[in-house]
């Protein structure tokens, strides 16, 4: 034994846990089991959204190590993709004997059904497969390209052919030889399968789409444009020596041509990491709140059963336990506790990882890029993550009951003895106020800059923090107020004695009110902030979506799995006689002093006319600078590059770098990272790409849009084509999406509250046992206290309401003004639902009252 | 102020000498808020000698009980337990001393209710780290003095008043007291019940020289005492 255990203090605390702790456990298993499943929640859905994300995100690179073993480094243009004309400039570096290179272009293909939907998003990749087969590492694996059936000399060049995953092939019920089905750029092509990749052993992504180079740049329409060349080191023994990778590196750097760049492999991977950093960051966030709730519920249960244990804590004051080794075994029941709930949530987390994986990659691939999902995996580092924060939340939680064990009198005067002797500083401002003023002094920090040129609000998070907390327990005031005010106009034996027992605002009490403020406050912030988003964007897309018809590519992946409309496509779709203007968007991600941006291209002098717009800054409201190409930007682009009043800002582009200068500042909430237009001939220049990304289309007056949409579609399978009420229903889709983590959490936030809140009169009532004993013996009617305890349950909801509504309401304005313009860059039409704070009001009070009575009157039934 | 306690128990009605007894306490005064409860209490027990302690309700006697366990801070005055002065002690100290030299007997029993019979009786034999061997003969032995044994492995829930109290007075002398206080025990309790619970606490005072100050409303409980003490208005009255 070590010695520690030896000391007096930790033999007591070991003996009463064996001796006491664990046979309470034996007694309420129920509760135990509860609240230990209350910690593996916690911990659960922190390792599972931290697991989901990861899968949905990283599998970034997984091509790599399928086929040809990872990368070990890349060659890219700076901006937008390697012409073909570059390539005779890479000539030294091929001849070089230590490593192979492997040109790469990818985008995406849209796998359609044979009645014409999309089905699912496919990643396309074109490889020069003759350099794959003659990768070292790629024969080591030896995959499925190598066999008989595959011979190179068949099919390089011949009609496009294919390699797709085996699960793909069993999900679809593709065999060798069959035709595959797809949209790539507004049009249709059909691909032959040409064989299948992978196996149980050795698998590959399902998403993958292999195909030899040119092919894969005809179906794209980008002949003459590779994206990467990736480069595999030959020796594999030389990848583990930093000096030889770092003296071949040098080499590489030393041999590239001008207008390329060297990059390490993992420098990419971490770079499509960054871009999906706030939105992981954000769902990091949301999880470490569900703990925080749960921790909440892990008190007031542990608090319950130190009431409930209060008359023995009180015995074993008088037999002499000490103080510290009373506070010492409710911890080591606390670190029992969260041990055992945090194993228990690894396990939970990885199933909830598997549920939720797939939502979040849809949410990525709507906003962020194309992904696809990997297989769930737990780290080393999920696991000791998951073990620290269900512990440490755990003991955090255990801590007031504890104190509050430390502090029970003894026996001898216990019947005497104050309420709650450990948790009396909630019944002074002084902590609430604290926090309140340090949740506001939060508020001056600027946004944090994330890599990528994401933003975190990370003052507007810790303020919204701070004061919410602070806020909930200032909040048990009110119940006071609430209660004192309602003493005079009390009628009834049980209805005073509930109205003084709330009047005396005791600690515990106090302890359920702060509890339920906080989901409050949480949820009516949340429900502030989903609607004035809602009502912003509708408000946006009266204005600005007045075409009757909207014209993009068909894809089964959201706005980055778009390779943009072939110009001839698109030639014909807008020249169709009933169409009298059509106004095309052309866009491509650019390079922008932090991070990346966007650059479209536009029909400038249609835009300060005919395409409304929500203008911030009117076309023409601010000067333009010398030297640079007049651009709208939108005012997440303004705020992000502090435009608002004008300026020039450095964009890299494919042909270099060039200067924009903004002349009006439009609307936009399509797109977090910013994005500015330009003339469209001067993007096509700048771009040196023709592809637009979608049209919208102003109908001749008097034309039934939907026979022209109809005929459209007949005309362009590969073409969506949709009126304004479809667009709208798909964009409001879209939104409803995004905001789905955020409606579960509302969701667990109300349940966590209510739990809470019956916890906390349980532990309410278990104090007041002695007053019960008595009501029972003078012949309190069983009515009457179900009603008393009734009265208490829904006064404290009431104040509880009260209260968290006006804490909601700072919040909301807190989200609205702060946290989403310091991340997102766009400002909202405050919305008040104002129908829905009320439902919550009321059905907190009944749901309230209905708990105070149901532990009331079980409590009744305990006494004997 | 030290004394080496004598284990030979005095004759009864012949209160030994007083300035090394098991317990004595000078000029307590003790008030609560504005109400001064104790008024300068004098009191000396010697080693093995039963003190009845009586007078009206709202005297203080609980009181007086509180501060001799150091649950309760003295205001003024001295309490010496064995000679050691409470009065001087920190909270650790007092702690141990409750442990060490003081056993207690509630009205209301007070046993851990997850603890059988016989770990109520070795818990506080426990808590000053007696080997395990020891423990269990030495609870043993006070389970069968009380003549509980045959309920030893119960829990305090199955147990009838007289039968709890009789394991709680087995608790309170484990650990070989100087001294054991009583509030009201026999309170609870029917008359035959509480008598034999009396008989039980002079046995066991008798046999292990344990030093009673029991507080009682029944003359009739003042039997088993050596002598009776009265407070009256927050002082002990002059013996009649
Ligand atoms: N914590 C306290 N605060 C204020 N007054 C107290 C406190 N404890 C005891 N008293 C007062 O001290 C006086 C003595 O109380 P105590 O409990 O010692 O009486 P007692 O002699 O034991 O009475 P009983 O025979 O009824 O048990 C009483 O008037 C009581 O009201
Ligand atoms: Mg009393």
């Amino acid at each position: 034994m070590p010695s520690f255990v030896s000391s007096p203090i930790w033999r007591v605390a070991f003996a009463l846990l064996t001796k006491s702790t664990l046979r309470h456990w034996g007694q309420a298993k129920g509760s135990y089991l509860l609240i230990i499943a209350i910690v593996a929640l916690g911990v659960g859905s922190l390792n599972g959204i931290r697991q989901a994300s990861r899968a949905a995100t990283a599998n970034f690179g997984l091509f790599n190590e399928a086929i040809s073993g990872r990368s070990d480094f890349l060659i890219e243009a700076p901006a937008g993709p390697i012409r073909e004309t570059q390539l005779p400039g890479l000539a030294p570096l091929s001849r070089q004997p230590d490593w192979h290179l492997l040109p790469v272009i990818e985008g995406p293909f849209t796998q359609v059904s044979a009645d014409g939907e999309p089905q699912r998003l496919l990643r396309l990749i074109g490889l020069d497969l003759v350099a794959v087969a003659n990768l070292p590492t790629f024969i080591d694996r030896e995959f499925a390209f190598g066999q008989a059936e595959s011979r190179w000399n068949d099919w390089v060049g011949a009609a496009p052919r294919v390699w797709i995953s085996s699960s793909l092939a069993a999900d679809s019920g593709l065999k060798v030889g069959d035709s595959l089905r797809g949209a790539v750029g507004g049009r249709m092509h059909e691909l032959e399968v040409a064989g299948m990749l992978g196996d149980a052993d050795n698998p590959v992504p399902e998403d993958l789409l292999i195909a030899d180079l040119p092919a894969a740049q005809a179906i794209l329409t980008r002949v003459g444009e590779i994206d990467r060349i990736e480069a595999v080191v030959n020796d594999r023994a030389a990848r583990q020596s930093p000096a030889r990778m770092a003296e071949i590196e040098d080499r590489v750097r030393a041999l590239l041509p001008e207008g390329l760049v060297f990059r390490a492999a993992a420098e990419r991977i971490a770079e499509r990491a960054d871009m999906t950093a706030a939105f992981r960051l954000n769902l990091t966030i949301l999880s470490l709140i569900a703990i925080l709730v749960g921790a909440y519920l892990i008190l007031q249960a542990l608090d319950t059963a130190v009431v409930r244990r209060r008359a023995e804590l009180a015995t074993l004051k008088s037999l002499g336990v000490g103080q510290r080794a009373l506070f010492l075994t409710l911890m080591l029941e606390s670190l029992l506790i969260g041990t055992l709930g945090s194993i228990l949530g690894l396990g939970v987390g990885v199933l909830l990882a598997s549920g939720a994986v797939h939502l979040l990659a849809d949410t990525v691939n709507a906003l962020y890029f194309a992904t696809s999902v990997e297989a769930i995996r737990m780290s080393g580092v999920d696991i000791a993550t998951g073990l620290a924060v269900g512990i440490g939340f755990s003991l955090f939680a255990g801590l007031l009951p504890a104190r509050d064990a430390m502090f029970t009198p003894p026996a001898q005067i216990l019947s005497r003895g104050d309420w709650s002797p450990g948790f009396v500083w909630l019944r002074r401002p002084w902590t609430g106020l604290a926090l309140v003023g340090a949740g506001l002094l939060c508020l001056l920090l600027p946004p944090l800059p994330l890599a990528g040129g994401a933003r975190l609000p990370l003052g507007g998070f810790l303020a919204a923090g701070c004061g919410i907390i602070g806020a909930a327990l200032l909040s048990g005031q009110t119940l006071v107020w609430i209660a004192r005010a309602c003493q005079r106009v009390a009628v009834g034996a049980a209805t005073k004695l509930a109205l003084s027992r709330l009047a005396d605002g005791s600690s515990r009490h106090r302890l359920a009110v702060a509890g339920l403020v906080v989901a409050v406050a949480m949820v009516t912030g949340m429900v502030q902030m989903v609607g004035s988003f809602r009502v912003s964007i509708e408000r946006w897309f009266d204005v600005r979506f007045q075409a009757e018809l909207y014209v993009s590519e068909r894809t089964a992946g959201g706005a980055s799995a778009v390779n943009g409309i072939a110009p001839e496509v698109l030639q014909a779709v807008t020249t169709g006689p009933a169409v009298t203007f059509a106004d095309t968007l052309y866009i491509s991600p650019v390079g922008a002093p932090s991070g990346r941006t966007y650059l479209g291209g536009v029909d400038l002098g249609a835009w300060s006319g005919r395409v409304a717009q929500i203008w911030i800054k009117d076309p023409g409201a601010l000067a333009p600078a010398a030297d640079a190409q007049p651009a709208f930007i939108s005012e997440t682009f303004a705020r992000r590059f502090d435009l608002m009043e004008g300026g020039k800002i450095t964009l890299a582009t494919p042909t270099g770098s060039r200067d924009v200068t903004p002349i009006g500042i439009y609307a936009d909430y399509g797109n977090e990272f910013g994005s500015a237009v330009i003339a469209a001939e001067v993007w096509k220049q700048w771009i040196q790409a023709d592809r637009a990304i979608n049209t919208s289309l102003y109908l001749q007056p008097g034309t039934d849009a939907n026979v022209v949409r109809d005929a459209l579609r007949l005309r362009f399978p590969g073409l969506e084509i949709r009126n304004a009420q479809e667009l709208r229903t798909l964009a409001l889709g879209i939104f409803e999406q995004t905001f789905r983590v955020t409606s579960a959490l509302n969701g667990i936030g109300l349940t966590v509250a209510i739990v809470g809140l019956a916890l906390g009169l349980f532990s309410l009532f278990a104090e007041s046992a002695g007053t019960w004993a008595t009501l029972r013996r003078i012949g309190f009617p069983a009515k009457s206290f179900a009603l008393t305890a009734g009265v208490e349950g829904a006064g404290i909801a009431l104040a509880a309401w009260l209260s968290g509504t006006f804490v909601g309401l700072c919040l909301g304005w807190l989200l609205i003004y702060v946290i989403n313009v310091q991340s997102f860059g766009w400002t909202l039409v405050w919305h008040l639902p104002v129908g829905a704070f009320l439902g919550l009001g009321a059905s907190l009070v009944v749901f309230g009252f209905l708990a105070g009575a149901l532990t009331g009157a079980w409590h009744r039934r305990g006494l004997s | 102020m030290t004394t080496t306690a004598t284990r030979s128990a005095p004759e009864p009605n012949d209160p030994p000498d007083g300035t090394t007894g098991a317990l004595a306490v000078n000029q307590l005064r003790k008030s609560y808020g504005a109400v001064e409860v104790l008024h300068g209490v004098d009191l000396d027990v010697q080693p093995g000698e039963r003190v009845a302690l009586m007078g009206p309700s709202g005297s203080g006697k609980s009181t007086l009980l509180n501060c001799i366990c150091g649950i309760e801070p003295a205001d003024a005055g001295q309490i010496l337990i064995s000679g050691a002065d409470l009065t001087k002690m920190n909270a650790a100290e007092l702690e141990r001393t409750r442990r060490e030299s003081i056993g207690y007997v509630f009205q209301s029993f007070h046993l851990l209710p997850t603890l059988t019979a016989r770990e109520n009786v070795e818990f506080p034999g426990q808590l000053i780290g007696l080997a395990a061997r020891e423990r269990r003969e030495r609870a043993g032995a006070l389970l069968d003095q009380v003549g509980m044994s045959h309920r030893a492995e119960h829990l305090p829930d199955a147990l009838s008043g007289g039968e709890r109290q009789r394991v709680a007075l087995a608790r309170a002398v484990m650990n070989s007291p100087r001294l054991v206080l009583a509030d009201e025990p026999t309170g609870s309790l029917d008359s035959v019940i509480g008598d034999q619970v009396l008989e039980l606490l002079q046995t066991i005072s008798d046999e292990l020289n344990i030093a009673l100050l029991l507080v009682t409303h029944d003359t009739d409980c003042a039997r088993i005492c050596h002598r009776t003490v009265r407070l009256h208005d927050g002082r002990i009255a002059k013996p009649d």
